[in-house]
């Protein structure tokens, strides 16, 4: 047995013993707290990064992305914009979409098709298709590492172990069959790191019940004191395509103008 | 006297350039063959060649100079870039012709730069307006060839100008300003070419059996400040609306042509004259997204258009009117990942006379149909296109694939079906079916 398996086995044994004396599930927090202790984690008012985007097809045929982008919150109003930087057939893609804190309003979304060389306006309830080629949605790419309180019903159903890390297992349906059209998923099952309140891991089951794809979020570290997210692997079970986002040169107080958050800009570039 | 403005394009540009180390530069090349297969007879209508290299320098202070070359040729002589009518060309705009079939081009040369919040790009450069797919209403700062009538994509088909353009943001408006010196309009294909206009729509009446013709060639302004184009776009985001008000003073890119009936002492002769002629433009786009479904939606009002006459003998063959052209989108994101589109077209002649040879209202649909699968390798798409009042359109599928980052291959078709009197019906013996294949590295 080997060290990671050993501290494995030890935090297993920890959650045994803990339910021996007299724990249960019941006890842990309800699930609609979690989300909310997950969506109030600081993520900085506004951050930009650098992304490389790893897309491998089930024959292992890698396809790579370079992207920057920048994220600000204006007031819980959120603004982001992505702009691909490479390769040639991709470079100067940009998606900008804002974000608003009223879950009765549809966001706002824009993308560049530097091709056509026109903003286009793109359907909100266009979330449930996947992001530019890769195995994210479009909602997930705008929700980064919170979670939707609108779209589901939360329950918290046990604990486990994810990278050595304990989590809480919180089960997600959606709220309604539309919504979960929308969403292309029918369930998800996220692994909630209660120490930092970042999900680890999500399973997520399409509309039909069949297991749709996993998500790992890795390398999780610190920068200016925040949390944050360096590694998200995504693996679509039913295509076996997979998509791992690498972040770079996350920084949390770099002065970011209101205007980047603009269609001029999505056409210009960063 | 173009040619002045591009001596002061050029002192601006190494001015800026040589305030800033070059950063980093950015280098691509893109080579694209096409294969065009005549369906009815077989026979090949097309086979060109296209190698494209593209220069982006970044400067440490903030300028970026753009350079993009092109270089075409095709061996088919009746597609040939020499099969269109060049005197449309400004002479330092003009693609270089090596041979008939081989054509060397700087296609943009511009220089971007951000001073006291104002972005300024100035050179050759091309400018999209509009939200409309397929066809044009606002698309129209650039003059476009036709070589291939509208076949070739709007990037490709787009003709760029040497234009000086500054934006700046007002609180919630955003003002481009657009100045064109460059007098440059449309390349018309040659008559007797594969895609040459036919349709009484755009080709004038047949003069009387036994009269001579003389066709002059076209009379382009050519005087850079009286002469040049000038525009202003706002943009806005209102309520939900992504909203832009539009004004363009220019030549409208079409020719008027004209003709004149004399009597020689043995028979009839016609002079046909091409001029290019005034018209403001005054237009709005919007687009706001209402669950699975985008509007879109574009208005133009033109003070100026001309439109053919039946006979040659009324009005000298074209009357003159203003025109309201305008187009009304939905977009919709239909289950299956299928990606729904529709649009209306029509284009009202506001003072239109009974020798017109169209009629009042035009109405145009077109319906697109597309799908991605296999995380955006493969995509297939159907455009449908078709005139109302005509009865004629095309129909063009097409699938695509990416085979990887660098090179993606095609096979495409574009059928045309209807009365040959009609601006598609006239290339229905031009059903082709198209293989091509793009690199780039």
């Amino acid at each position: 047995m080997n060290n990671k398996q050993w501290k494995q086995s030890a935090l297993l044994m920890s959650l045994l013993l803990f339910v021996w004396i007299g724990g249960s599930a019941n006890e842990l927090p309800d699930g609609d707290s979690i989300a909310q202790r997950i969506n109030a984690r600081d993520e900085g008012v506004s951050v930009s990064r650098d992304v490389k985007m790893e897309m491998t097809d089930k024959r292992g045929k890698t396809r790579i992305r370079e992207t920057s982008g920048y994220r600000k919150y204006y007031d819980d109003e959120k603004r982001t914009i992505i702009i691909y930087r490479s390769p040639k057939n991709v470079k100067d893609t940009g998606f900008l979409t804002f974000d608003y804190a009223d879950p009765e309003k549809d966001d706002d979304q824009w993308l560049y098709l530097p091709a056509m060389r026109k903003v286009r306006r793109i359907s909100a309830s266009d979330r449930g298709d996947y992001f530019l080629g890769t195995d994210f949605s479009y909602e997930d790419i705008k929700l980064e590492t919170r979670v939707s309180i609108k779209d589901y019903t939360r329950k918290t159903i046990g604990e486990d172990v994810v990278n050595d890390h304990h989590c809480l297992l919180v089960e997600m349906i959606p709220v309604n069959e539309t919504v979960a059209k929308e969403l292309g998923y029918g369930k998800a099952e996220t692994c909630v790191d209660d120490s930092i309140w970042i999900v680890r891991r999500s399973r997520i089951w399409d509309v039909q019940g069949n297991p749709l794809k996993t998500t790992i979020n890795s390398d999780i570290r610190q920068v200016q004191g925040i949390w944050t997210v360096h590694r998200m692997q995504v693996e679509n079970h039913k295509t076996g395509h997979q998509t791992v986002f690498t972040f770079r040169n996350v920084d949390y107080q770099a002065v970011i103008d209101d205007n980047v958050f603009t269609k001029q800009r999505l056409k210009r570039g960063l | 006297m173009i040619r002045t403005f591009i001596c002061c394009f050029l002192i601006y540009s190494s001015l800026l350039a040589y305030q800033g180390q070059a950063l980093e530069l950015d280098y691509s090349t893109t080579i694209q063959t096409r294969w065009g297969i005549n369906t009815r007879n077989g026979s090949t209508q097309s086979l060109n060649f296209r190698i494209q290299p593209e220069l982006v320098f970044h400067f440490d202070n903030d300028i970026r100079l753009t350079a993009i070359a092109r270089a075409h040729s095709d061996i088919i002589d009746k597609i040939a870039p020499g099969s269109v009518i060049r005197e449309s060309y400004n002479p330092a705009s003009k693609p270089l012709l090596i041979t008939h079939k081989l054509e060397l081009e700087l296609r943009e040369l511009y220089v971007e730069t951000e001073w006291d919040n104002t972005w300024f790009t100035v050179g050759k450069q091309q400018v999209v307006w509009g939200k409309a797919d397929g066809l044009k209403v606002l698309d129209i700062v650039n003059p476009q060839s036709f070589r291939e009538f509208i076949l070739e994509d709007f990037d490709d088909s787009r003709i760029p100008l040497w234009t000086v353009k500054v934006e700046r943001s007002f609180g919630p408006i955003d003002v481009e300003f657009l100045w064109l010196p460059d007098q440059t309009y449309h390349a018309l294909p040659e008559s007797g070419s594969t895609f040459g206009f036919t349709s009484s729509r755009v080709v004038p009446s047949r003069p009387p059996a036994d009269a001579s013709v003389d066709l002059l060639l076209p009379k382009r302004p050519d005087r850079i400040i009286r002469d040049s184009d000038a525009g202003i776009r706002l943009t806005s985001f209102w309520k939900g609306w992504d909203l832009t008000f539009n004004y363009l003073y220019q030549y409208d890119n079409f020719p008027v042509l004209k003709q004149k009936l004399s009597q020689t002492t043995n028979n009839i002769a016609v002079t046909i004259t091409q001029l290019y002629k005034r018209t403001h433009v005054i237009g709005t786009t919007l687009s706001n997204a209402f669950g699975d479904w985008v509007i879109r939606g574009e208005i133009a009002w033109f003070s100026n258009r001309h439109f053919l006459t039946r006979s040659p003998l009324s009005h000298q063959g074209v009357i003159s009117s203003p025109e309201l052209l305008y187009v009304v989108g939905l977009d919709w994101s239909a289950p299956y990942d299928i990606f729904a589109s529709a649009q209306l077209f029509q284009s009202w002649v506001i003072k239109p006379k009974n020798s017109m040879n169209r009629d009042r209202l035009d109405n145009t649909l077109s319906l697109l149909l597309s799908r991605q699968f296999l995380n955006d390798t493969l995509s297939i798409e159907l455009l449908v296109l078709g005139n109302i009042n005509d009865g004629d359109g095309m129909i063009r599928p097409n699938i695509e694939y990416l085979y990887n980052d660098d090179l993606k291959v095609w096979l495409g078709a574009d059928l045309f079906y209807g009365d040959s009197k009609g601006l598609f019906g006239e290339f229905k013996s031009n059903d082709r079916v198209v293989i091509g294949m793009e690199w780039v590295f």
